[in-house]
């Protein structure tokens, strides 16, 4: 099977907006910091950067490669980044969602941001090297379910519109292919996976969402959660983590990308989002809300399953 | 009763966590009016159903459960007053991750039974007992509980055979 | 001791291993990702890929028991885990930038305190190094003094050739031992050419003079530079063939339970936080400061030795692009 090019040509114009942009806020004093992506050592590949200077911007890019969520510079566990001023940040669609969520639990405020919104057409795969093109295959599953190419409400985005030809969508076959399974099937293939875990809570520290000081699971007295990196203590792991994200998730897809397992964490919060649009009507990350569906209720919700 | 109990090969072992207001107070006018139900279930009281966390429910599975029952107040019965709403919100979606997972759904029973139901409290628990009974014990978390990660494993055939005992 | 063994010959080998109730580990692929795992069957072993995890989990579990307890009325009884009981393991396909990070613990695990768990596991485990034909620009090996051809830690190494088949260099009892126990299986070099060797392309770090900077530069604002992105996961040292930090912790009910060893990183903010609720490294930039320092410093101090192999997989897991290479090659030009 050939793979299909997905065109990234409009990333070059892309880059040179932000950095114009980052430039001009950052020379009137519009943002005192901005977080952002530059080219690292290895071919093709991108890190997230923080600019303080406006003579810094030009080393800010977008690239098939700028895979991170830079959303989770900003929650409040792992903010070290300086705080004085407005902090302006480059987010791609799915990462403006994680920022509506945290937005509505209170974790940031819109006034304090400045939003450089980046057309994108997809990022890659975990599994590519970055110096890989960007085809169908090479594709991160979450792009082949984006409905987020343009980003809305931000500060700036560049003009450009980028060309997204209609993929399968991954996860929802994915799901479907294990939702079809007996329920001993579907034991035997997470076993498997979450087998697999170290416990390296790289899909914590990476996830804009997880942003308790202390994580249940980091806790001993109760301990909730076995710590050891053995089957049980990684299958507890992993339910809790996802239940704790449900209804929250929008999908950036972290979790997943930096597994160094490859497990396939996005499945269980794609599975979730799924359930709470069935049940009610809630999609993550379009609206700044209040209240989550798992913080409010309605006196007519489902109770079929109670008896 | 006690005889025909005693007639059966397995004894399922069920958790119930319950409610203090509503589920606890059914139970126990259950019991002060000698009403007779399987000695599988062992009560757990929390303050609401609010209260009880999905951990919980994982938890007891981990610990041998191989069935888990959670009951509370009825729908606006709750003594702080939306307690049982949000419950029942968490739970309808933590036993789709759990059915996602590969957990039988069988063997994890919500209800509500109010103060005044000790009748409806003994139909619950006798058929969430025998329904498990006859789905055998449940051995995804017993077994996963034994497995090491490959590199810390030992050769101990005692561990082995304690493993295929499950 | 140096033989020629064809592939066949090596495959059979294996399977005679694994029918003696050998352990053998080799990388194989688990749900789609390469790790170094106990083979069922020679066919599982995948040669072409890196595995994901080093090879240190051979000898420095993921986590282990080392007792259990068990407690009734006021009787507590505690049984101690056997080191006789671990089994004996003839680890293979490891390469050279794994079985290079082995001698460098057992420096660690044999020092001041003699670690009972780690040094029993090593002498019956058997590595049997391969020589990498293939690499990527995450890997700098060469970089920090080794080459894709180090035999260091090795008992045997196999060098492939054209044409399938390996020539085997013993160097030690051990390897001997391995060759000695299937003599049949082996044959004597021939003039057949190696494949060619990797070929990391990073050139050679000057170790010393990173390792003066660092001398005197605990505080320096570089660290915040290098650090802000780091998020605070473990992947870099649970990968890492030669971070060997560890947690004892006990686990169980009232009545039983365990106490384990498992594995740790300084890149957690648990990791120095004090019972009091201090935490001296309560930053990042502190705590990544430390994954260099132990590396690049501390062990040099100590043991006069590097406490990284090159292999990259640091680099290559990094949830955010962290780049020791990078990071240390910038050092040796301060």
């Amino acid at each position: 099977m050939t793979s299909t090019l997905i065109e990234t040509s409009i990333y070059a114009a892309i880059s040179e907006s932000i950095q114009a942009e980052a430039k001009r806020i950052l020379s009137d004093g519009q943002v005192s910091t901005i977080v952002g992506y530059a080219a690292a050592r290895r071919k093709g590949s991108a890190q997230p950067i923080v600019i303080t200077d406006a003579s810094d911007a030009q080393k800010l890019i977008f690239t098939p490669a700028c895979v991170n969520n830079l959303a989770v510079y900003l929650t409040k566990a792992k903010k070290d980044i300086p705080k004085k001023g407005k902090i302006g940040i480059v987010v791609k669609g799915c990462d403006m969602k994680a920022l509506t969520g945290l937005m509505g639990e209170s974790q940031l405020k819109r006034e304090e941001l400045y939003l450089i919104g980046v057309p994108c057409a997809g990022v890659l795969a975990s599994t590519f090297a970055p110096s890989q093109e960007l085809t169908d295959e090479s594709l991160a599953p979450k792009c082949t379910e984006c409905d987020a190419h343009l980003p809305t409400g931000c500060d700036f985005v560049p003009t450009e519109t980028p060309l997204t030809p209609e993929l399968e969508k991954k996860y929802a076959v994915e799901i479907a292919r294990l939702e079809a399974l007996t329920p001993a099937e579907r034991w035997a293939y997470w076993k498997e996976q979450f087998a697999k875990c170290i416990k390296c809570y790289a899909c914590r520290q990476v996830c804009p969402f997880c942003f308790c000081e202390q994580c249940l699971c980091d806790r001993n007295k109760p301990q909730m959660v076995e710590t050891t990196p053995r089957p049980a203590g990684n299958t507890a792991w992993h339910i809790v983590r996802a239940m704790h994200l449900a209804g929250r998730c929008a999908g950036c897809a972290e979790c997943e990308r930096v597994c160094p397992m490859d497990i396939p964490l996005n499945l269980l919060n794609r599975k979730m989002a799924k359930e709470l649009k069935e049940l009610y009507d809630h999609e993550a990350g379009f609206e700044v809300t209040e209240k989550g569906p798992l913080t409010m209720f309605n006196e007519k919700d489902d109770q079929s399953f109670i008896k | 009763m006690h005889l025909a109990q005693q007639q059966h090969t397995f004894e399922p072992k069920i958790f119930a966590f319950v409610c203090t207001w509503c589920t606890y107070a059914g139970a126990d006018l259950a019991g002060t009016s000698r009403m007779q139900y399987p000695s599988n279930v062992r009560v757990l009281k929390f303050p609401c159903t609010g209260r009880i966390d999905p951990v919980f429910i994982l938890k007891a599975f981990q610990q041998g459960a191989d069935g888990v029952l959670v009951s509370g107040c009825h729908p606006g019965d709750c003594h702080y007053i939306a307690g049982n709403f949000h419950a029942r919100r968490r739970f309808a979606v933590f036993r789709k991750l759990l059915e996602f997972v590969g957990v039988d759904l069988n063997r994890l029973q919500f209800s509500w039974v109010s103060a005044a139901e000790g009748g409806k409290w003994v139909e619950v628990v006798t058929d969430l007992t025998e329904k498990v009974r006859n789905m055998g014990p449940m051995t995804e978390f017993k077994e996963l509980a034994m497995e090491e990660q490959w590199s810390g494993a030992i050769n101990t055939p005692e561990l082995k055979e304690a493993y295929n005992a499950i | 001791m140096q033989k020629y063994i064809s592939r066949q010959n090596f495959t059979k080998l294996l399977d005679q291993l694994i029918a003696t109730g050998t352990r053998v580990v080799a990388p194989r692929m688990n749900a789609g990702t390469p790790l170094y795992e106990p083979l069922a069957s020679s066919a599982e072993m995948v040669m072409d890929q890196l595995p994901r995890r080093s090879a240190k989990e051979a000898y420095f579990p993921v986590c282990e028991d080392i007792m259990t307890y068990e407690k009734e009325g006021q009787k507590v009884s505690i049984t101690d885990i056997d080191p006789a009981r671990f089994p004996e393991t003839v680890l293979v396909g490891v390469r050279p930038c794994d079985a290079c990070a082995i001698p460098v613990l057992d420096a660690v695990f044999s020092w001041d305190y003699k670690d009972e768990f780690f040094l029993e596991r090593r002498r019956k485990t058997t590595i049997v190094g391969l020589a990498c034909t293939t690499s990527d620009d995450a890997c700098f090996c060469t970089a920090v003094g080794l080459s894709p051809a180090d035999t260091k830690g090795s008992d045997l190494f196999l060098t492939p050739l054209e044409g399938g088949g390996y020539v085997c260099e013993t160097f030690s009892d051990k390897g001997e031992a391995l060759i000695n126990d299937h003599t049949s299986l082996f044959n004597e070099p021939n003039n057949a050419t190696p494949l060619p060797l990797a070929q990391p392309y990073t050139e050679k770090f000057d170790l010393k003079k990173v390792k003066v900077w660092l001398d005197e530069h605990f505080e320096d604002s570089s660290w915040d530079e290098i650090a802000l992105r780091c998020v605070g996961c473990g992947a870099c040292a649970f990968v890492c063939p030669a971070c060997h930090c560890f947690d004892i912790v006990d686990e169980g009910t009232e009545k039983a339970g365990k106490r384990r060893k498992n594995w740790d990183a300084c890149g957690f903010w648990k990791f120095t936080h004090h019972a009091s609720g201090h935490n001296p490294r309560d930053q990042q930039p502190k705590r990544y400061r430390n994954r260099i320092m132990h590396k690049f410093k501390y062990y040099d101090d100590k043991f006069g030795q590097t406490l990284c192999t090159g292999c990259g997989r640091c680099i290559r897991v990094c949830p955010v692009g962290i780049d020791i290479a990078q990071i240390v090659e910038e050092i040796s030009k301060k």
